[in-house]
Order: C-alpha cells, then sequence, then structure tokens
C-alpha cells in the first residue's frame, strides 16, 4: 500500500490523540471526543474542521468562460467576491463532481473532493484550462456553528453569508457545511502554527470526518460517492435549485430534458421511528419503486434515524420499507429539510 | 463471579453459580464510536451459543452480540434502552447488556491477557 499523505495539521490531530483512518488517500482524523460530543459542539457552540485534504485550484479569471461550460451554475454573472455551489456535470449529464468556486476579481479558488482532486485535475487539462494545484502548499480549516463568529472576529475580517474575502494572508469563505454559521479559512502552509495557536487559545474543539458525516447529512447535504456519483445528475440528486446555467455546458441537453420528465431515478430524505439505521446500501422499497439508501445514520438533533435513498423513479406513496439484514422495517419519505 | 473471558467475537462475561452477565469488550466499543441504540431481547427469549441476542447502532456501524453458551435471558439492562452510551461509558461495569440462566456451561473463553493479545 503506497504511503497516505497527511495535512499540515498531522502532528496535531496525532497530538490530540485522534482515532485516524484512510480518507482519499489521506490519513485523516475520524473523531478526537466522540462523534456525538463533537456533533453537538459545532450544533451548540463552534468546532474547527481541518479539510486540507480538499483540492484547491486556482485559476486565472480569464479562464472563466472555459469553466462555464463544464459546470451546471451559472458563474459568469456571479459578482466577484462570492461562493459558488455548483457540480462539474460529463456528458451524460452526471457528477463529476461537487464543488465549490469562489470568485474574485482576477482569480477562481476551486474546492473540489479529495477523492476527485485527480480526476477533476485531468478534466480541467483536457478542456486546455490552466490551473495551479495549491493543494500541497496551503491549509484548509472549516470553523463551523452559531458562536464562530464570536471566535473568529479577532482574527480576520469576516465575509457575509456565500461571500468570499481575500487579505493576502487568508482566503476565507462564508459557506458552511453542517447546517451551521462556518467559516472556511484557507491560507499558506508557513502560518499554520499561527491559525493553530489562535484555535487552541480560543478552545476551539476539533472535530472529526465522524461529525463532519453525520452534521451534513443531519442538514440534508449531499456527500460525493453517496448522493452524487457518475450514475446520478443533479435532478435525480434533486439539486435542481444548482442548475443555473443558461451558457451550453457538458450533458445540458440531458439534465434539461430530465428538468422536464419524471422518468429519472430521485433522491429523497427519510425518517424511521424504530432504533435501526439504515446504512448505505440497505434496499427499500415504496409500493412498486425500488431504491437504495445512500447515507444513513443517527441524527442527534432528531435522536432519530435519517438518511438518503435514491428511487428508480419518484414514489407515489411516503410509506416505504427497508430491508435491514433480512428484517423489513418501515420508514417514511420526508420533503422537508431534517432541521428546520 | 468468575473473572470476566473474552470472545473472539469482542463479548465478555462472567459467571456466577449458573447465570451468566454479557457485556462488549472495551476494544469493541471503542471500534464502534458513539453507540445510539440497543435492541435487547426479552426475558425468557433463549438462545443457542453463537446466535445473535442484541444489535448494537452506533455512528460508525453496527454490530451484534452474540451468546457466549446456550442461555435463557433472565435480565436486561433496560438503562440501556435510554442510556446507550452506558456502553461507552463503562463497558464491563454499567454497561452490561443481558444476564441469562445457562442451559448448558461452555467457559471456553479467553483471559484478559490472552484477549488483549488477540485484539493487539
Amino acid at each position: 500500500m503506497s504511503k497516505l499523505l497527511t495535512t499540515q495539521l498531522y502532528k496535531y490531530h496525532v497530538e490530540q490523540k485522534s482515532k485516524l483512518i484512510e480518507f482519499a488517500g489521506w490519513d485523516m482524523p475520524f473523531s478526537y471526543d466522540g462523534t456525538l460530543k463533537e456533533h453537538n459542539y459545532v450544533r451548540n457552540n463552534c468546532g474547527f474542521f481541518d479539510v486540507s485534504h480538499m483540492g484547491r485550484l486556482a485559476l486565472d479569471i480569464g479562464q472563466i468562460q472555459n469553466i462555464s461550460k463544464l459546470i451546471c451554475s451559472d458563474i459568469l454573472n456571479l459578482d466577484n467576491s462570492k461562493a459558488l455551489y455548483t457540480i462539474f456535470t460529463n456528458e451524460n449529464g452526471k457528477a463529476l463532481d461537487d464543488v465549490i468556486f469562489w470568485k474574485f476579481e482576477d482569480k477562481l479558488i476551486l474546492i473540489c473532493n479529495a477523492s476527485n482532486r485527480e480526476k477533476i485535475s485531468n478534466h480541467l487539462i483536457n478542456n486546455n484550462i490552466e490551473f495551479e494545484d495549491q493543494t500541497f502548499d496551503t491549509c484548509l480549516i472549516a470553523v463551523q456553528g452559531p458562536n464562530t463568529v464570536n471566535h473568529l472576529k479577532d482574527l480576520l475580517d469576516l465575509p457575509k453569508h456565500f461571500s468570499a474575502v481575500d487579505n493576502g494572508e487568508y482566503i476565507c469563505a462564508r459557506t458552511g457545511y453542517t447546517g451551521e454559521d462556518g467559516f472556511e479559512i484557507m491560507f499558506n502552509n508557513s502560518k499554520v502554527d499561527e491559525i493553530l495557536n489562535y484555535i487552541v487559545r480560543k478552545e476551539i474543539k476539533p472535530c472529526g470526518l465522524g461529525s463532519r458525516d453525520t452534521l451534513r447529512l443531519e442538514a440534508s447535504l449531499p456527500l460525493y460517492g453517496f448522493e452524487l456519483t457518475e450514475e446520478i445528475s443533479p435532478v435525480e440528486a434533486n439539486l435542481k435549485w444548482v442548475i443555473t446555467n443558461e451558457d451550453d455546458y457538458l450533458g445540458k441537453e440531458i439534465i434539461h430534458n430530465e428538468l422536464n420528465s419524471s422518468n429519472h431515478k430521485t433522491l429523497k430524505k427519510f425518517v424511521i421511528d424504530s432504533k435501526k439505521i439504515a446504512r448505505t446500501g440497505t434496499k427499500v422499497k415504496s409500493n412498486n419503486i425500488n431504491g437504495v439508501v445512500t447515507s444513513g445514520n443517527y441524527s442527534p438533533k432528531l435522536e432519530k434515524s435519517i438518511g438518503f435513498a435514491l428511487f428508480d423513479s419518484s414514489p407515489e406513496s411516503d410509506l416505504i420499507e427497508f430491508d435491514i439484514r433480512g428484517n423489513f422495517i418501515e420508514g417514511n419519505i420526508i420533503n422537508k429539510r431534517f432541521l428546520n | 463471579m468468575t473473572e470476566k473471558k473474552y470472545l473472539e467475537t469482542h463479548e465478555w462475561y462472567s459467571v456466577n453459580d449458573n447465570e451468566i452477565t454479557v457485556g462488549i469488550s472495551d476494544f469493541a466499543q471503542s471500534e464502534l464510536g458513539d453507540i445510539v441504540f440497543v435492541t435487547l431481547p426479552t426475558v425468557d427469549e433463549s438462545f443457542s451459543k453463537g446466535e445473535g441476542m442484541v444489535e448494537i447502532e452506533a455512528t460508525k456501524t453496527v454490530a451484534e452480540v452474540y451468546a457466549p453458551m446456550d442461555i435463557t435471558i433472565t435480565e436486561v439492562n433496560n438503562k440501556l434502552d435510554s442510556e446507550p452510551e452506558l456502553i461507552n461509558g463503562d463497558p464491563c461495569g454499567e454497561g452490561w447488556i443481558v444476564k441469562g440462566s445457562i442451559k448448558d456451561l461452555d467457559d471456553i473463553g479467553m483471559s484478559y491477557q490472552e484477549y488483549e493479545s488477540f485484539i493487539s
């Protein structure tokens, strides 16, 4: 097995005795104090995640027309200093990756999933788009939770929601992946001690990938590899709001046909009232419509089992039945978000 | 009461006369992560050695607790219904899971030292 990659915060993770796991080729913290505790730090106060494993690609703003041909959202009319959640689609209209762009006057910063950094890099190269991969020269941390502003306001000028600032030392955006107010801060590797000292002084708790997953699930947010794959389109993943690109882009025709049809797979959220978790791969049925669970776990806030399932077509009934290790367990599709 | 014995499937058990107490090891709870649901059997239910008695759902994964020998359940730890985290906090004490009467004593578990070298 090849050696796992480590982030600049690796020493800190080891000192904190975090449980480390392999994630997309990186040795990353799964938890420090336990997933539920970390989940609650973020829901009730503030926590930080080392997300330096995610890809960070810098592009000259002159590349924006070419980028627009590859994503399903309108980036051309996005204001400077704004952040955009979007999806790189392939010629079949399926998802190559879900990403965040930060748009500045002179550049774009593209944040992609760690597992897709090489794929997206190659995709850009194949489309003659120049970029600089800054993943290994910089760090990225996400600080999330209702008290985050209080904790971070002494560190830097904080942007407004779905905005980004670049002060030359840090690039900071306010997008979040937990359903809470939160900031993502990208900085040069040389600043890692300074930032870590600040975080430790403010007693912001470290959180691992375990709570990142329960938080994003509870916040009804998709995770690439589960709710989005090269077999699942943004329409199927119920991300119609992301499709705002009027330009021609890869797979546009298929995606627009899907938008006007019900003849496609569809992702639904579900809740189970019994003490069972329907995990990834669990079979589910609504009358005669089959589906499969893409993600499922415990929601600490709802104190219930929740998840996403991808159905072959739109179920007519919200009553669903899971086959959990041979036992038939009832659940319900819900059409609102898990958390209000 | 005899000292705790451990199984390769990470249960511990102790025997007192004809009664057995079963839980999971500290190693097992640590591997599972935060335990959120425990589905307990009912009193008087019988299990053969190796049969799944209890289902533990944790944030990371799910695990079954297997019967260490042929037993009939005499008591379950009902506290686990509302406080499943007792297994994480005190797996070998307050986080015990079931008690049962032994139908056929089959005391072949590992000592703690043997179990430690098994998991390391």
